[in-house]
């Protein structure tokens, strides 16, 4: 049996004495160049060789349940709006938001359900499937070619519920092969059943899209700027720097283990909301077969796991319930960062409460997380430190941004990834 | 003389009926503009009686409650909402944090 309070190194899942860049050594150990988050031309290079080209989640399939549902992702980085709609036939498409006339953007509502599209300006009508189904006063135009006057479509698929578009016309890669051995490692996490009801909250910072990101793939930060939202619940007496179990690179991809605090004190609302339920955060390992890629150490003081989806998802999986951060970019300094906090449905008052305690937690952590985003771009916009000096658990912020010098470096050479 | 909102049951915290809000952004609101001595106030007449709330309330599918359950159940709901200010920052703000003014906040199912 694992001794919970033995020294960190008795917990580590690293090789014995060993560090995390150990095992990925063709990375370095060298300082990051800063320069990429605060250069216009940069911000260009990603737009046209990473976001144009790679598979971007924009929501779930719980969003859009019966036929004629949709919702609408503005994707600034890609200068465009996306409707993903659940056609007649079931089936999630996803076009741009754009009438074929005169380019009035067609969806102006976030979400909503309907039998067809409608544009305001002249009342041309488009099916589900995208497809011209009436133009007023058609006859007063000019050998009109209905089928090529549809909705712009844009690739659409589904990984595990998580719906995903690709700006490329045609993509280099399916959405399976993108997600590579992370998403065949999850396959199997009950995101449906978890996926039951959410909270989201939506942030409009003032600060580069990968200065928000790497916020959330360290957890070095934790004792520290977490101090007063959750003092205990990812350090202990043996752990005091928040030191991960697990840290593994899947291809562009990354994912890290938590440590969690078994001797955790809960407050009283908390310990309220333990007796009633459980919420985002549990210290408890049970043998509950979860997928391999969930706590893939088989950790006993596992809490939750961060995979990183590159190039701007988070998707953290605990034992009850998931949350995702997104990080949309939309100019070299400014960011929509969403985080959204998974459950599935309370039955009871006290389930209720219980999540709800969950996801004020959550919110005042991420609040406690924002505070910095912007206040740090405003001073590297100085130019005063053109590097920074990463500590072996920074290693995904490291992993990051070599993925993002790789992809742009290998399509500007024309070579596809 | 007042409107009762919530169960006979609970008619000590119909003082508190304020604090009985159905969403998020209305709690986080009222959290952000009250005085802290009345959050603290408020926490402690509720956290006194959110388990038997909670056993009243959890009689019922809580998809189902009647208007007066309904109302108790948006007072515990703002425990929850001020716990942290509470318990965690000793303020009504989170200390040193984004200011939720500008957070766009959604509920889904």
């Amino acid at each position: 049996m694992m001794d919970l309070n033995a020294p960190t190194s008795a917990l580590d899942a690293r090789p014995a004495g060993g560090l995390w860049h150990d095992l990925y050594p063709e990375l370095g150990t060298g300082p990051l160049d800063t320069a990429g988050l605060t250069s216009p031309e940069q911000f260009e290079r990603e737009r046209e060789h990473i976001f144009r080209k790679v598979w971007l989640t924009v929501g779930r399939v719980e969003q859009i349940p019966n036929p004629g549902d949709y919702f609408v992702q503005d994707i600034a980085v890609c200068k465009t709006s996306i409707i993903v709609v659940r056609g007649k036939d079931h089936r999630i498409r996803a076009f741009h938001n754009i009438c074929s006339h005169r380019g009035n953007k067609l969806v102006w509502n976030a979400r909503g359900s309907g039998q067809m599209f409608t544009c305001k300006l002249h009342c041309w009508s488009y099916g589900l499937d995208g497809q011209l189904r009436h133009v007023p006063d058609r006859d007063s135009f000019f050998n009109l070619d209905d089928a090529s006057l549809a909705l712009t479509p844009v690739a659409v698929d589904e990984w595990e519920g998580f719906v995903f578009v690709n700006l490329a016309p045609q993509p280099a890669t399916s959405l399976a092969e993108y997600l590579g051995k992370l998403g065949t490692s999850l396959a199997g996490y009950p995101f449906d059943v978890l996926s039951a009801s959410s909270a989201s909250w939506t942030f409009e910072v003032k600060a580069n899209w990968k200065v928000v990101k790497d916020a959330f793939q360290e957890v070095y930060h934790v004792p520290f700027l977490h101090k007063r939202s959750i003092p205990d619940s990812f350090t202990s007496k043996s752990n005091p720097f928040a030191h991960l179990l697990h840290m593994e690179l899947l291809d562009q991809h990354a994912r890290i283990s938590l440590f969690g605090n078994a001797e955790f004190q809960p407050t009283p609302v908390a310990a309220t909301a333990f007796r009633h339920g459980s919420f985002a955060v549990r210290n408890e390992y049970s043998d509950s077969r979860l997928p391999a890629g969930v706590n893939p150490s088989r950790h006993p003081a596992w809490a939750f796991d961060l995979n990183v989806v590159f190039p701007c998802l988070i998707l953290a999986v605990s034992e009850g319930s998931y949350f995702t951060h997104q990080f949309w970019p939309v100019a070299v300094d400014r960011t929509v960062w969403k985080s959204t906090q998974y459950f599935p449905k309370a039955c009871t008052a006290g389930q209720r409460f219980s999540q709800e305690y969950g996801h004020m937690i959550f919110r005042d952590v991420i609040l406690e997380d924002g505070n910095v985003l912007e206040e740090t771009q405003s001073v590297l916009a100085s130019g005063a430190k053109k590097t920074f000096v990463l500590h072996d658990e920074e290693l995904l912020v490291r992993h990051s941004h070599h993925v993002i010098a790789r992809m742009t470096r290998e399509s500007e050479a024309g070579v596809s990834t | 003389m007042s409107i009762s909102v919530l169960p006979a049951a609970f008619a000590d915290l119909e003082i508190w009926a304020a604090w009985s809000l159905p969403t998020e952004a209305q709690r986080s609101a009222r959290r952000q503009t009250v005085l802290f001595a009345e959050i603290e106030a408020f926490y402690h007449a509720m956290l006194a009686r959110i388990d038997a709330a909670l056993a009243h309330l959890d009689q019922t599918p809580v998809d189902a409650l009647p208007e007066a359950e309904q109302r108790l159940m948006d007072l515990c709901l703002s425990l929850a909402e001020v716990a942290p200010a509470v318990e965690q920052f000793r303020q009504p703000q989170v200390v040193d944090g984004f200011a939720i003014t500008r957070v766009t906040m959604d509920r889904l199912g």
